[in-house]
């Protein structure tokens, strides 16, 4: 904590216009739903949040301690001890399972729109926090802050649809897309649109590059890191992957296989349903495989790189002051450590000095053996398992070749957050660690 | 159709290539007494347009879509200059029987020959020539079941009369290959294939030479004559310099080397660690406080004696070759690198005792 007077003043023009910018959005929704025929509850519900959006706007125009709107000291410290990269991964994904499986209630535009508007009051609120500005506010994090409000209008509308859609295939009805004919013609509607957007995208970009420029650091140099080193964006889910594994795993495979995943899934999927308008009724399993993928496992993994990982890629609280010298206890153990020494109470298995190198070799297997085991038995003996069982269906559907693809790219995406969950847990660093042919797992 | 608000593209497509279809189908029609006939669909296609045009805005009340407004130009130009024709308009009299040029006598070239002369001007309707018969234009499978495919419309007693004449406008034959004039060809083609064969077996091949010689220069960059390296073999100075316990770190930006006076398994040792961190090459930081080497990028952390024990490290640091030089100085080189997994940190050549 290092505030001070100067960064209020700073703050305080900023959060004044995004409190008046909500005041002024939440005055327009009004007055459309009181031009509608009844829906006078909820313009006034907007109205009255618009004018205490308003008076925030004032408190915040202010600029003196006591009087720009924040979020409570103790609430503060609270959020940044309870927060940690597992409350954090698993928080979200409780989160989107509550949106996921009360859907339609979430998609109801007035219940959207308050989760938007608490959204920025919070995000409002937290601005008054320094430590919070300073990273949010960061050139390179702003398109970050935008992803998360995109991303989550973009999939509320997506759901909306399919909600909408499910509901009249329920009742028997034809969908919306086959209702409303909405082909038109590519010239002059389609291309027009696209000249539209094209030069308005590049004003925006223009402006944005104007007014928050690139940040020019220190000439790079091969022996000093920054600290915290980030990748771009976009990058950081995988940088997060990299903490959990080794390079060639997290760097090479899982996102050569995100790829070859994509690429496979047309002919994966068997199901015909859900061609050309949107639904997630009939296509639970794609729709639920691929959002977990997205949105767990990509998603959510960039905003915990960006904003909540600091020096020494250590986890640090949203409001946390970033300091290099947070210790935090990340002692890792093998499994073979964990197994031989823990469990068994005897040293590692060690090839005598001067044995040759199939017995060196012979012993290195055996060491790694309870590893081994494991990832076989996850690898080999689970798809044929859940073929029996839970996939059974899919078996059927898509014949030996298929499924066995299907499984393996499943159980390979699952080694990401089943392998965070034990480095939380069990402080796991390698399932299989043969460190002398820089073969780790 | 006006029931709806606006004719999809594919509605729209369809309706205008039954319609022209039926025209070119008819012009190109074979039969002797086609002459009358030939002229009339014509006329009947352009009234049958005026009167489309004329009518849907007033049915639909809808904006007229850019294929209608289209058509109703058409129509009315066409109008101009066949005055006679009228929706139940009969055979014969229509001045548009330029189409006279489909004659028994141009049956091969019917299509085109109609083409040319004016019944058809525009690529569409030959496309639909060319392609009548065929199902009536795109159409997703969704859509097919729902909506009723466009009808011919045979309602009218005008096409009656053209209908037996509708029949399927076939393209014109392709002419037929003149026949091979037995040896004469192949000779002909023989020579060519000499004479471009070895033109073109000297163009590959030099085409070999040239990219040989090439891959060889640029694999030639990959030994400069000059390496602008620090050299790898270094001088630190002498041992008291190096306190027990201390990490010497002003090595760093230079040599990339961090030179450590502690000990190992039990053994007070001079090590000359790499400071490259095991993970994916970040360089990681010395923190003092808490006697430990941190890397930026992913956490990972390394005791004193580079042996790593947090984050995903997944061996410990790599120590550089050291050793007592003539003059009592430590000299390190930095080409030769012991990896303490490999069992190389008992390598003398790996530390000094102190």
């Amino acid at each position: 904590m290092h505030s001070n007077g100067f960064f209020l003043q700073d703050v305080a023009g900023f959060l004044g216009g995004y409190y008046s910018c909500i005041a002024i959005m939440n005055g327009i929704a009004a007055l459309i739903l009181w031009r509608k025929k009844g829906q006078l509850g909820w313009a006034m519900v907007w109205t009255a949040l618009a004018i205490a959006m308003m008076v925030l706007a004032s408190l915040a125009l202010s600029a003196s301690p006591g009087m720009v709107p924040a979020l409570p000291a103790s609430v503060r410290s609270l959020v940044n001890r309870l927060s940690g990269p597992m409350l954090y991964t698993l928080g979200t994904f409780a989160l989107l399972t509550v949106l996921f499986v009360f859907r339609s209630f979430f998609v109801k535009p007035m219940v959207a729109w308050g989760i938007l508007n608490a959204m920025l009051v919070l995000m409002g609120l937290s601005m008054a926090d320094e430590n919070f500005a300073a990273i949010v506010m960061k050139p390179d994090n702003v398109p970050i802050v935008g992803l998360v409000f995109l991303l989550a209008f973009f999939t509320w509308l997506a759901t909306k649809q399919a909600v909408v859609n499910d509901d009249r295939i329920a009742r028997g009805l034809p969908t919306v897309e086959k209702e409303n004919d909405e082909k038109v013609l590519v010239w002059p509607d389609l291309v027009y649109t696209e000249l539209i957007c094209m030069v308005a995208v590049m004003a925006f970009l223009l402006v944005w590059a104007i007014f928050l420029p690139a940040p020019l650091e220190e000439p790079a140099s091969s022996v000093k890191t920054p600290n915290p080193s980030k990748a771009p964006w976009y990058f950081l889910g995988l940088q997060e992957m990299l903490v959990y594994f080794d390079p060639w795993y997290a760097g090479v495979v899982l996102p050569s296989l995100v790829v070859f995943g994509l690429m496979a899934m047309p002919y994966l999927d068997f199901n015909k349903n859900g061609n050309g308008y949107y639904s997630i009724e009939e296509r639970k399993f794609s729709y639920l495989t691929y959002q977990f993928g997205f949105f767990v496992l990509w998603i959510t993994l960039i905003i915990l790189g960006t904003f909540l990982r600091g020096p020494n890629w250590n986890f640090f609280g949203p409001f946390e002051y970033w300091t290099p010298y947070k210790v935090e206890v990340l002692n890792n153990v093998d499994l073979p450590q964990m197994f031989w020494v823990n469990l068994l109470d005897q040293p590692l298995p060690k090839a005598p000095a001067g044995a040759s190198g199939l017995v060196q070799a012979g012993y290195v297997l055996l060491r790694e053996a309870p590893g081994l085991l494991v990832m076989g038995a996850y690898l080999l003996l689970l798809p044929p398992l859940l073929a029996v069982t839970i996939f059974r269906g899919f078996f059927a559907k898509l014949g030996f070749v298929r499924y066995m693809v299907m499984a393996n790219l499943m159980l390979l995406m699952l080694t990401l957050p089943i392998k965070m969950i034990l480095r939380w847990t069990l402080n796991l660093k390698y399932i299989i660690s043969i460190p002398e042919i820089s073969l780790n797992f | 159709m006006a029931d709806k608000k606006k004719m999809s593209v594919a509605e729209i497509l369809a309706a205008a290539r039954s319609s022209d279809g039926k025209g070119g189908a008819a012009s190109v029609a074979p039969t002797p007494a086609a002459e009358p006939e030939a002229a009339q669909p014509a006329a009947e296609e352009t009234a049958e347009k005026a009167t489309a045009g004329k009518l849907k805005p007033a049915a639909g009340g809808a904006r007229p879509s850019v294929a209608d407004i289209m058509a109703m130009a058409r129509a009315k130009k066409e109008a101009g200059e066949a005055p006679a024709a009228k929706p139940a308009a009969k055979p014969a009299t229509a001045p548009a029987a330029k189409s006279a040029a489909a004659k028994p006598t141009a049956k091969p070239i019917a299509a085109a020959g109609a083409a040319k002369t004016g019944v058809q001007r525009d690529t569409a309707s030959i496309l639909a020539a060319a392609r009548a018969g065929a199902k009536p234009g795109p159409m997703s499978k969704a859509d097919a079941p729902s909506r009723p495919a466009p009808k011919p419309r045979e309602a009218k007693p005008v096409e009656e009369k053209a209908a037996p004449s509708r029949t399927v406008a076939t393209l014109p034959s392709k002419p037929l290959k003149p026949a091979k004039k037995g040896e004469d060809a192949e000779d002909r083609r023989g020579f060519l294939q000499i004479a471009l064969g070895s033109a073109m077996a000297v163009g590959f091949s030099a085409l070999a030479v040239t990219g040989g010689l090439f891959s060889l220069g640029l694999a030639r960059f990959l030994f400069p004559n000059v390496l602008a390296e620090p050299p790898s073999k270094f001088k630190v100075g002498f041992k008291d310099a190096f306190p027990s316990g201390k990490v010497e770190t002003k090595y760093v930006p230079q040599y990339g080397v961090w030179v450590v006076n502690g000990d190992f398994q039990g053994l007070q040792q001079i090590y000359a660690l790499k400071t490259v961190c095991t993970h994916l090459g970040c360089t990681p930081s010395w923190l003092e406080a808490e006697q430990k080497f941190k890397c930026p990028c992913h956490g990972s952390g390394f005791y004193k004696d580079g042996v790593n024990f947090e984050g995903p490290a997944p061996r410990p640091l790599e120590r550089y070759s050291i050793r007592v030089a003539d003059d009592g100085q430590l000299e390190i080189d930095k080409s030769k690198t012991f990896q303490e997994e490999l069992g190389q940190w008992a390598d003398p050549d790996s530390y000094v005792t102190v």
